[in-house]
């Protein structure tokens, strides 16, 4: 089943500072609705939601994410892990990951993208610019791709 | 360590000068004794002449007594042909001994006195003589006056040549004792300076043996520094890469939190503008204000920690013309703005990556763009040359043996003080205010790295108001 264009899109976002967090959360309010975003703090957590261990069983209050924002560097288990444990799960490897790091080394754009990831963003400097990407990845992922839901 | 000479070779230096000098001596005084030696044999070889000769005349003499008593008692004519060859050798020997002895008035005087006293003796046989031919015999002719006189004569005669004899002795006696003396001394001084240059010798022996046992001890001593040198240089190394390291780390990390100051003072802004109390926008426009330039000082130090960093398969043979036009381009509207002349003369081709390059010249040439007079066009010319031996040899870094090109970027901006020829290449090392010229100090260190990275060498000439030439050294391409 496709999604329908126009739809706002359920995005999850694994980070784990707090500061990115609200900055993140903050950035996304200006073009989507606040339930559109959930947030874990790290790749632990990520997995546990997306496996829908508890306490992430509530469907209602924790759903489906359409694409996931995932930090690299987090505590007990970094973006990498995650990203390499999600694409090693049959039911969520078609999940689009788009890192959303400090870093911006070649190293790690080239092994996150071998890894399956979809997109590699450097956070930017401004909040201005965070609008901008925010919005730039609501659009595209919601209006101009199309999702496997 | 030049003015402090080792004593040893100094000790060795004096003993050698003092051997010489007493050799010298010694040839000196050994030459003069032989001299003298050969003076004195000569005398006393004169004097045996004088005295043999003496002799000579005293046997003619008494030759001639005997012969004319031999005619006056026989009146056989051939005593009287041998008193007349007596006469003549007598003749001979005084002429002889006068000659010999022409230096000595004493001699002279004693040898005049005998020849006028056998001329007179000559006169009384001569007048006998006669006699004897007139009468037969002589009776008549002598009486006891005549006989005294004969007989006085005679003892005159025997006295001077005595005299000659005792003075041409004494003569003898005194060169000769000359003569042994000398003789005596010759072994005497050759021994002494023997002795003396012996002791020198061992002297100097002993000293080269100490400067050699010193230069062993300096030897051993230089090579523990030169491995205390390399250890040190690899601590140095060590300290610098993880100092590189460190501000690479800091430097991304510090971007973290100030990537989220400006975040959230745009936030502030954003929902607070015109609605905070008293001076609260102007607190708020510092803040963001200062974490701009926190943001460009943070990239410039990411950028110089990444400066020389260049992986070896980037580094290849690079032609500076190509990398300066290009860069140029890049130029083109500041040089459109302030009328600026740039001339480019003939670039050689170097070793190094094209990226840094082409940040050494963009730093540089924007430095004279940035630092030119108010009212005056921009003039900035790059030209190259060899690289003279005295100015290679001026940089113990460099490799005194290899070629180098010197290139220069000269400009007629507004220069500055000589004190501050080093200072600038410093990192965040600024000459003037923020106000006036902005930028954080960054450019030239980031130059002067990346040059010394390629194996070369960078220095500023400049005055205030006369304009500046900043000058590269880099090396000639290995064939």
């Amino acid at each position: 089943m496709l999604m329908s264009f126009e739809k706002p899109i359920q995005i999850l976002v694994a980070e784990d500072d707090e500061d990115d967090k609200l900055l993140i959360l903050k950035a996304f309010e200006r073009t989507l609705p606040k339930e559109k975003v959930t947030c874990v703090e790290d790749g632990e957590a990520l997995l546990k939601y997306l496996k829908r261990n508890p306490p992430y069983d509530d469907l209602e209050k924790y759903p489906k994410p359409d694409i996931i924002l995932l930090d690299l560097n987090m505590p007990r288990k970094d973006g990498r892990e995650a990203l390499a444990e999600i694409k090693s799960i049959d039911e969520l490897k078609s999940i689009p990951v788009i890192i959303f790091t400090t870093s911006n080394s070649v190293d790690d754009i080239q092994t996150t993208y071998k890894m399956g990831s979809s997109s590699f963003i450097t956070k930017p400097g401004s909040f201005e610019e965070l609008v901008k990407v925010t919005e730039e990845i609501e659009n595209y992922w919601s209006k101009t791709v199309l999702l496997p839901g | 360590m030049k003015n402090e000479q080792n004593p040893s070779i100094k000790q060795v230096k004096i003993y050698s000068i003092v051997t010489l000098i007493l050799i010298v001596i010694g040839s000196g005084v050994s030459y003069w004794t032989a001299g003298r030696i050969e003076y004195y044999t000569d005398g006393v070889m004169h004097t045996s002449d004088v005295l043999q000769r003496t002799d000579e005349l005293y046997s003619s003499i008494l030759e001639r007594e005997t012969n004319i008593r031999g005619y006056v008692l026989t009146s056989n004519e051939e005593f009287l042909t041998n008193y007349n060859q007596s006469n003549v050798n007598a003749e001979l020997l005084l002429i002889q001994l006068q000659a010999l002895t022409i230096d000595n008035t004493l001699q002279q005087n004693n040898i005049e006195e005998l020849r006028g006293l056998i001329n007179s003796r000559v006169r009384t046989f001569e007048a006998s003589i006669e006699y004897m031919k007139e009468h037969g015999d002589l009776v008549g002719f002598l009486d006891p006056n005549k006989i005294n006189n004969a007989l006085s004569g005679y003892t005159l005669i025997k006295d001077v040549v005595l005299r000659i004899n005792d003075v041409e002795n004494g003569l003898f006696q005194q060169k000769n004792q000359s003569l042994i003396n000398n003789i005596n001394a010759l072994p005497f001084i050759v021994g002494l300076i023997s002795i003396f240059s012996i002791t020198i010798g061992l002297m100097t022996f002993f000293s080269i043996y100490q400067f050699n046992k010193a230069q062993l001890a300096a030897n051993k001593e230089i090579t523990l520094f030169q491995q205390k040198l390399r250890d040190q240089i690899k601590l140095l190394d060590d300290s610098n890469k993880e100092l590189e390291q460190f501000a690479y780390v800091a430097s991304h990390d510090l971007q973290e939190p100030l990537r989220k100051i400006t975040a959230f003072s745009d936030l502030l802004k954003e929902q607070y503008d015109g609605k905070l109390e008293g001076e609260g926008d102007l607190y708020l426009s510092r803040i963001t204000a200062a974490a701009v330039r926190m943001r460009r000082l943070i990239t410039d130090l990411l950028e110089y920690s990444r400066a020389g960093r260049i992986e070896n398969e980037k580094v290849k043979s690079v032609k500076l013309s190509k990398v300066i036009a290009e860069m140029l381009e890049d130029f083109e509207i500041a040089i459109q703005d302030k009328s600026a002349k740039i001339a480019v003369g003939k670039l050689p081709k170097v070793i190094g990556s094209e990226t840094e390059y082409r940040q050494v010249f963009q730093n540089l040439i924007s430095n004279s763009l940035k630092f030119s007079k108010p009212s005056v066009n921009p003039e900035i010319s790059i030209t190259s040359e060899q690289a003279s031996e005295e100015l290679i040899n001026s940089y113990p870094n460099l490799d005194s043996s290899a070629n180098y090109y010197l290139i220069k970027v000269s400009d007629n901006g507004i220069g500055f003080e000589k004190t501050h020829v080093d200072r600038i290449f410093s990192i965040f090392q600024r000459l003037h205010g923020k106000k006036e010229y902005e930028g954080t100090g960054i450019g030239l260190s980031i130059t002067k790295k990346i040059i010394e990275k390629n194996g070369g060498v960078i220095f500023a000439e400049s005055s205030v108001g006369k304009g500046s030439v900043f000058n590269i050294i880099l090396p000639y391409i290995k064939p």
